[in-house]
This record gives structure tokens, C-alpha cells and sequence, in this order.
């Protein structure tokens, strides 16, 4: 299929982009490894004082931990890059450049969240799989409803993230991608962990607890909520593509 | 010294800051956010009993107290000056008849006041719902106000002299991200220090990173005995006295450098 | 082949802008209230083009021009009055529309900045549907009549910015667009860089009949690559024609130099009424006078004066639109 085909092009660009600065990949080597010790370590440092918290042991919060990093690789990988090359005081759309965007004979929130790549992030892919330690019995059942699980968190964030693009077509000045990821930070506990009105903040307003909690869960076989997540993450999809092109709209009609 | 200068560049600092206010509030929203994660974690997992000595209100409060010294610590000069530098504004800044240290305690000046605005009732609002337990003798409030003091002025030279690395080093953001997860562990923010495991417990005590932060918190919530206080004051100082021979010869070899060079 | 390949009518734009008056007290009353302005940057704008042609934008800043070349280019919804580019409705973007056409601006760039130009060409290559070895063949014609072949393995970053004013042509131009919008291609650069492109344009329209729209600043782009003008000026079409007529239309005068063969001029000769002096050096004058006056005045002074050498002439274009930029009126 064409897209397909433009999605193999962009990716060749984008890694021929990557290239263009060696001193990136050690750079990025390292903060992909500290990132991963300092959240290790901050999960060690707590268990070393208590044996369980609300249901939760050290091997199940390093797993929540290792699909907190898992989650967030796929969002660097390519919805990050993309949606963020819009954002931004140097973004496309507060410079202008997204006329060009929108010039294009090719759906534009297409281009916007599959047009840049940073194929580095898979490194943090590969690192949050080996703190997740899949040693632990796996039947092909419970691996199965962990990837779906895992499917619908991460579209539950590509949706949030879009909308929040969307919303920089009223605002370009706003900086709400900023704000999501000191909020997806909370993503690195088990959601069961935070007091009642929180937990509820984190599920249903901006749902970043579903999308490491549940595919968590689902891992450790205890995954009861599995068709629910699915239709919220549908739900989201759809909510937040409409936002987008209602957006779209917006901007030719109210800019110069 | 240039003091009207520097009044007035504060000043109209503060007031282009309050332009862009809501981008700061976000900023301190954002810097909330790690410290408020570990507040819920341990105060969660403290439940009815202690931790370590810390009931579930200590934990809050010890945590509370954290974001406002976080806040009023934290330093923006690796940003700020480290920008400055690879950009090539130095040589503007060098040309004027004050120190660019003006300018950047300028922006220190006014972002604090800035973030404060924000911070204090996000602040008063938290400890209203999540209810901390804190008792504050009067020795332990006197002490704190040079231990923030200290803690503010160690932080923001050793931000300084990093951020003058890049004198040297086009990349000097890979170090920079080594100090922050630094400070990270070993400050205070992923657990109160007593907490910490054994060889990083050790290490904290050492290092400057819990002198920037953690250090004054501890002071404020009684944590610490008199001993332990006096000892970390020494730490503090010594800290402090490294930290600004470090800046010192960074700015003054740094300077002949980059002149050298042509910026 | 004349086919009328843009329709026009009544295309009017008008866009609503927060106000904001200086002051702390109105700061702060904006907090609470925000008021708007009404701005109407297009206004009744009418007009059609052939397929071929080279048409140019001019008007003082604000003017519309851009305004309206972006609703032509489907970027912008019209707040009233209907176009047609191409058969299509521009600003239904549809996917069968954007390929036809293509835009340059002037101020921005479309390349990927850190790697060489060729690698952006290929993936615009990608969007745009064409075919790899079309793609080569346009790439090279292109290339060639830029003469930029060293510059196609270097990345975008280190080019200047005539380099890269290239690159954007060759990016606009790569998929044989049949309506081109310019927005002040040649802003920002050298004199010299100026005129290549300006021949490039040229060429390029001679070449492949592309119809070319184009908006700039500089007179000098106007005056030799669009033999039509429109003029837009606070939002409304004035004039739409030939730039020479713009002249007459616009300044309706004419200068007269003068020699005069007396060295020994009296600092203050006597000169007919509507006669006004625009220079006067060393028994040199030049004149400017109504058009229709020009006969007889002309008449007055050979009997008057002891004209050594006389010249009527049309007041330079130049000069002209110069006047209407800077005047900002027309």
C-alpha cells in the first residue's frame, strides 16, 4: 500500500538525519542507561524498606517499570517526534512552516504523527524488555493479552498526545505536551499506589495509570478489565482525530 | 560593583518573566511533579505504621517542604549560561560594563519570585488535603534559613561552573545529565536520605548533592540531632568553598579561552 | 493555449484579532475581557488567469497579497466569495488539487535540515507520487539550470541563503506542478543571486508553461518576470494590467530634462506653471509635469529658455511602485 511506502521513506530520511550526528548515539546510549538505573534504583531504594506496597513486590514494580519504558520508546520512536516537530516555539506551526504540511496530497494527520523517526529509541525498547525479566512463566495466552494490553496503552497515548497538538492549533503557545509529560511520569508506579481521588484522575482524566497499570496487570495474569481498556482506548482514538481535523479547520479559517 | 545596574536589570527581568507567566507556572508545575510522585509512594507505603522513623504525615510533610526547596534551589544556570556560551552571546555580555553574573542572578531573582508566586498555594492547597505531620522547634527554624541560604548558593555555582564546561565542550549536556540523575538519587528526592541504602546512604552524605537540597529539608523537619547538624553544616561549607574555587578558575581560564579562540 | 486556469470572484477574507492596547491598566482588563478587532485583509478581490502566465502581486505591506494567495493554495477558508484554481476548489484540499499546484516561500524552508538536499527531494519524490526515474530526470533538468550539482551531497544546514532558496525551487518544482505560488522568493538575497533566479523563473515558465503567481518586495522581481500586475492595496484590487500602463495610470506626470546652453543660469529660471523641479545640477534640469500638459510646456520652455537639449520621458516603474510601497498609499 502508498502508505506504507511513505512510511519506509520517511523512516530512511529520518534515519539518515540520525546519522548525520554520531556523537548522538553515545549520548543518547547514555541517558537511555541512566534513565534506566535511576528508575531502578529508585524502585530498589523503596523496597529495600518495605517487602509490598498496596499488592505490589519488587519484581512486579520493576515489570510495571520496564513497560513504563517500553511505552515511552514507542512514543519516542515515532509519535513523539513527529507530533513534537508541529509543537514548539520552533514548531512547525508557530513558524509557519506547516503551511507546507498542509500543502501536501497526503493526509495531514498522517504525515503528522508517522513523518519523523528516531530509530535510537529503540535502545530504550530493548533496555525496558530486560528490566521487565520474561523469565517469569509465560503462557502464549497471558503474553497475547499483555501486547494487546500494551496495544491499547499506546494508543491510548498517541490520542492524548494528539489532541494535545490539536489544541496548538487554537494556542500555539502553549506548551501542553510539557505538561503531559510531567503528569506521564506518574505512569512509573502501579496507579493502585496513589490515594483514591488521584487513582481516579489517572484513569479516567488523563488515563496515563491504564497505560502501564493494566498491560502490567495483564503480565502478571490478573487482567479483568481487559475490553474496557480496549473501548476507552477506541474511544480516545476516535475523540482525538476528530479534535485534530475539527483543528484543522480552525487554523485555515481563523489565521492569515 | 554596578548595583543600580543590577536592580534594574532585575527588574525588567521579572517583569518580561510575569509576560510569559504561564509558561513558568508550568515549568514549576512540571519540577512538582517527581517530588509530589514519591510524596503518594511513600506515604502509601508507610500506611498506618513508620518507615525508617517516618510516619505517614513526616513523609508528607518531609516532602512538602521538599518542593519548596526544590523550587527556590533549583538552578537554571546550566540552561541559561551553558546557552549563552555555545550561542556566542558571551561576547555581548562580556562587552557590557557588569559581569554576566548579574544577568544570571538576575534571572534567578526573578524566576524565584515567579515560581514562589505559583508554588506557595499549589503548596498551602496540598498540605490542606493530604495533611502533614511536621513539628518545627525554634532552633530548627533558625537553622534552617542558612542551610536554604547555603544550600541556594552551593546549587547555583555548581550549576555555574558545569554550565562553563561549555567553554570546552560542545557537549557538555551528556555530564549534565550524569549530575541530574545524581541529584537526583542521592539528594533527597527518591527517598530521604537516612533512608538509603547502605553504600548510597554513605555516598549522600558525602557528596554536595544532599547539600543542595535535601540537606535544608531535613533540617526544617527535625531529622537531624545537633551533631548530625553541625556536621552537615560543615559539609554544607566546605561544599560551598570547593564549588566557588571550581567556578572561579573555570570563569577565569574560561574567559582567556574563549577570547582566545574568537568565541 | 489559453485556457482560463484560475476564476476569481469577489474572494473577500476577514479574520478577527485579539486586541491589545499597551498600558498595565488595559493588561490587566485584558485578563478578564478580551476584545476583538475585525481585520478585512481581502476584500472583493476578482480576477482570472490564464494558463502560462506570470502574474505579480504588488502592494504595500499588509496589503493582501499573501492573504490571498494562500486561499488560492487551499491554506486559507475565504470568509466569503468563491475561486477556482485548476477546475478545483482550493480550499477543499483535495489530494487530486495539491498535486497540481505547488508554493515557495520566500522566508521559509520545506528542506530537511540536517541531511543532504537530494534525500528531501526523494521523499518529497515519495509524497508526490512520482516515479523514480521521472524523478531523476526532472531532478537533473532542474539541477542543471540552477547550476547546483556540487550542492546536492551537503547537508541543508551549511548552505547560504541563496543555496538554499534553490533547493526550495527545485522542491517545489520536482513534481511538474501546473500553478506555482511564490511568496517573496528572493527575499533576503544578493543582488546577483537575485537576477539567477529571476532568469531561472523565466526559463522554467518558458519550458513548461507553468502558470506563476508571485508576490515580492523587490520592483525589480515585478518588472521583469510578470508582464502583468494586479495591485492590492488594504485589501482591495486596484489595478489589473499591464505594468506599463500602472505607470500611467498611477503617475499620471512626465520628466522633462533639460540642457540648457547657457552656463550662466540664473539660480531661479523662469518656468511655466505645473512645471515643478525635481533636480536641478550645473545647467542640468529635470522637470516633472502634468501628462497632459507635457506638449505645451514643452513648447514653453524651447521658446523661453536657451535649451541646449531636451528629453521627455515616462517616470521610471520603478520609482513608480517604489512611491506606493513606501507612501504605503496609493
Amino acid at each position: 500500500m502508498r502508505y506504507l511506502r511513505l512510511i519506509g521513506s520517511f523512516m530512511r530520511a529520518s534515519a539518515q538525519n540520525e546519522l548525520a550526528y554520531r556523537a548522538n548515539f553515545w549520548i543518547s546510549l547514555l541517558y537511555a542507561l541512566l534513565n534506566l538505573g535511576t528508575g531502578v534504583l529508585g524502585v530498589v531504594v523503596l523496597f529495600s524498606q518495605v517487602e509490598t506496597v498496596r499488592g505490589w513486590d519488587l519484581p512486579a514494580t520493576l515489570a510495571l517499570l520496564g513497560v513504563y519504558l517500553i511505552i515511552g520508546a514507542l512514543r519516542n520512536l515515532f509519535i513523539g517526534p513527529s507530533l513534537n516537530a508541529l509543537a514548539g516555539l520552533d514548531g512547525e506551526i508557530w513558524t509557519g512552516r506547516f503551511d507546507f504540511t498542509l500543502l501536501r496530497p497526503v493526509d495531514t494527520q498522517f504525515l503528522a504523527s508517522l513523518r519523523y523517526w528516531r530509530p535510537l529509541a529503540l535502545v530504550d525498547l530493548v533496555l525496558g524488555a530486560a528490566v521487565m525479566r520474561l523469565e517469569q512463566s509465560l503462557t502464549l495466552p497471558r503474553l497475547v493479552t499483555f501486547v494487546v494490553a500494551l496495544g491499547a496503552g499506546v494508543t491510548i497515548l498517541y490520542a492524548i498526545l494528539l489532541a494535545f497538538t490539536a489544541l496548538f492549533l487554537w494556542s500555539p503557545g502553549f506548551l501542553f505536551t510539557w505538561a503531559f509529560d510531567a503528569v506521564f511520569q506518574m505512569a512509573r508506579y502501579p496507579v493502585g499506589l496513589y490515594p483514591g481521588w488521584l487513582r481516579l484522575v489517572l484513569t479516567w482524566v488523563i488515563p496515563v495509570g491504564v497505560m502501564t497499570t493494566v498491560p502490567a496487570q495483564a503480565l502478571a495474569g490478573g487482567l479483568s478489565a481487559g475490553t474496557l481498556v480496549g473501548s476507552v482506548a477506541l474511544g480516545l482514538l476516535v475523540g482525538a482525530s476528530a479534535l485534530f481535523r475539527f483543528g484543522l479547520r480552525r487554523y485555515a479559517s481563523a489565521s492569515s | 560593583m554596578n548595583q543600580r545596574g543590577g536592580w534594574a536589570l532585575i527588574k525588567s527581568t521579572w517583569l518580561s518573566w510575569m509576560q510569559h507567566r504561564s509558561f513558568f507556572f508550568l515549568l514549576a508545575f512540571m519540577w512538582m511533579i517527581p517530588p509530589l510522585i514519591y510524596l503518594f509512594v511513600w506515604s502509601t507505603a508507610a500506611g498506618g505504621k513508620t518507615i525508617g522513623g517516618f510516619s505517614r504525615g513526616e513523609f508528607v510533610a518531609y516532602y512538602l517542604v521538599l518542593i519548596l526547596v526544590n523550587q527556590l534551589t533549583y538552578s537554571q544556570t546550566n540552561w541559561t549560561v551553558g546557552d549563552v556560551i555555545r550561542s556566542g552571546q558571551m561576547n555581548t555580555l562580556l562587552l557590557r560594563p557588569m559581569s554576566p553574573l548579574y544577568g544570571t542572578l538576575a534571572s534567578e531573582v526573578a524566576g524565584k519570585v515567579v515560581y514562589m508566586a505559583f508554588m506557595i498555594p499549589v503548596t498551602a492547597v496540598l498540605a490542606l488535603v493530604l495533611h502533614p505531620e511536621m513539628h518545627v522547634t525554634l532552633q530548627n527554624g533558625l537553622a534552617f534559613v542558612p542551610a536554604l541560604g547555603l544550600a541556594w548558593a552551593l546549587r547555583f555555582f555548581w550549576g555555574y561552573w558545569l554550565a562553563l564546561l561549555a567553554f570546552w565542550a560542545t557537549r557538555a549536556d551528556a555530564l549534565l545529565g550524569l549530575q541530574d540523575s545524581l541529584v537526583f538519587l542521592l539528594a533527597g528526592q527518591v527517598a530521604p536520605t537516612a533512608l538509603l541504602p547502605g553504600l548510597m546512604r554513605q555516598a549522600a552524605a558525602v557528596l554536595p548533592f544532599r547539600y543542595m537540597l535535601g540537606f535544608p529539608v531535613e533540617v526544617l523537619t527535625g531529622q537531624l540531632s545537633t551533631v548530625e547538624l553541625w556536621t552537615g553544616f560543615t559539609f554544607q561549607a566546605g561544599w560551598l568553598f570547593v564549588t566557588l574555587l571550581l567556578f572561579v578558575t573555570m570563569w577565569r581560564t574560561g574567559v582567556k579561552r574563549y577570547s582566545a579562540v574568537g568565541g | 493555449m489559453a485556457e482560463t486556469q484560475i476564476v476569481v470572484h469577489n474572494l473577500s477574507k476577514t479574520y478577527r484579532v485579539p486586541g491589545r492596547e499597551p498600558g498595565l491598566a488595559a493588561s490587566f482588563r485584558s485578563l478578564v475581557r478580551r476584545t476583538y478587532r475585525d481585520v478585512e485583509a481581502v476584500r472583493d478581490v476578482s480576477f482570472t488567469v490564464e494558463a502560462g502566465e506570470m502574474v505579480g502581486f504588488i502592494g504595500p505591506n499588509g496589503a493582501g497579497k499573501t492573504t490571498t494567495l494562500k486561499m488560492l493554495s487551499g491554506l486559507l477558508h475565504p470568509t466569503a466569495g468563491q475561486a477556482r484554481v485548476l477546475g478545483g476548489v482550493p480550499w477543499e484540499r483535495k489530494p487530486d488539487y495539491l498535486q497540481r499546484i505547488s508554493m515557495v516561500l520566500g522566508n521559509k524552508s520545506q528542506m530537511l535540515w540536517d541531511i543532504p538536499p537530494l534525500d528531501t527531494f526523494h521523499v518529497l519524490g515519495e509524497i508526490y507520487h512520482v516515479a523514480p526515474a521521472e524523478l531523476k530526470r526532472t531532478l537533473d533538468e532542474l539541477v542543471e539550470l540552477l547550476e547546483m550539482q556540487e550542492l546536492l551531497t551537503k547537508p541543508v544546514r551549511n548552505f547560504s541563503l541563496g543555496e538554499r532558496m534553490k533547493c526550495e525551487f527545485v522542491a517545489g518544482l520536482l513534481h511538474h506542478p501546473r500553478v506555482l505560488f511564490l511568496d517573496e522568493p528572493t527575499l533576503g538575497l544578493d543582488v546577483s543571486m537575485q537576477g539567477r533566479l529571476r532568469r531561472f523563473l523565466a526559463e522554467y515558465n518558458r519550458r513548461s508553461d507553468v502558470t506563476m503567481i508571485l508576490t515580492s518586495h523587490y520592483v525589480a522581481d515585478v518588472v521583469t518576470l510578470c508582464p502583468r500586475v494586479i495591485l492590492i492595496h488594504r485589501g482591495r484590487l486596484l489595478y489589473d494590467g499591464e505594468l506599463s500602463r500602472l505607470a500611467e495610470r498611477l503617475a499620471p506626470f512626465k520628466l522633462i530634462r533639460l540642457a540648457l546652453s547657457n552656463e550662466r543660469v540664473e539660480n531661479e529660471p523662469e518656468l511655466p506653471p505645473g512645471a515643478d523641479i525635481v533636480e536641478q545640477e550645473n545647467g542640468r534640469l529635470t522637470l516633472r509635469v502634468a501628462r497632459s500638459a507635457a506638449p505645451s510646456i514643452t513648447a514653453h520652455l524651447l521658446n523661453t529658455l536657451p535649451v541646449a537639449d531636451l528629453a521627455v520621458e515616462d517616470p521610471p516603474i520603478e520609482a513608480v511602485i517604489d512611491q506606493i510601497y513606501q507612501e504605503g498609499d496609493v
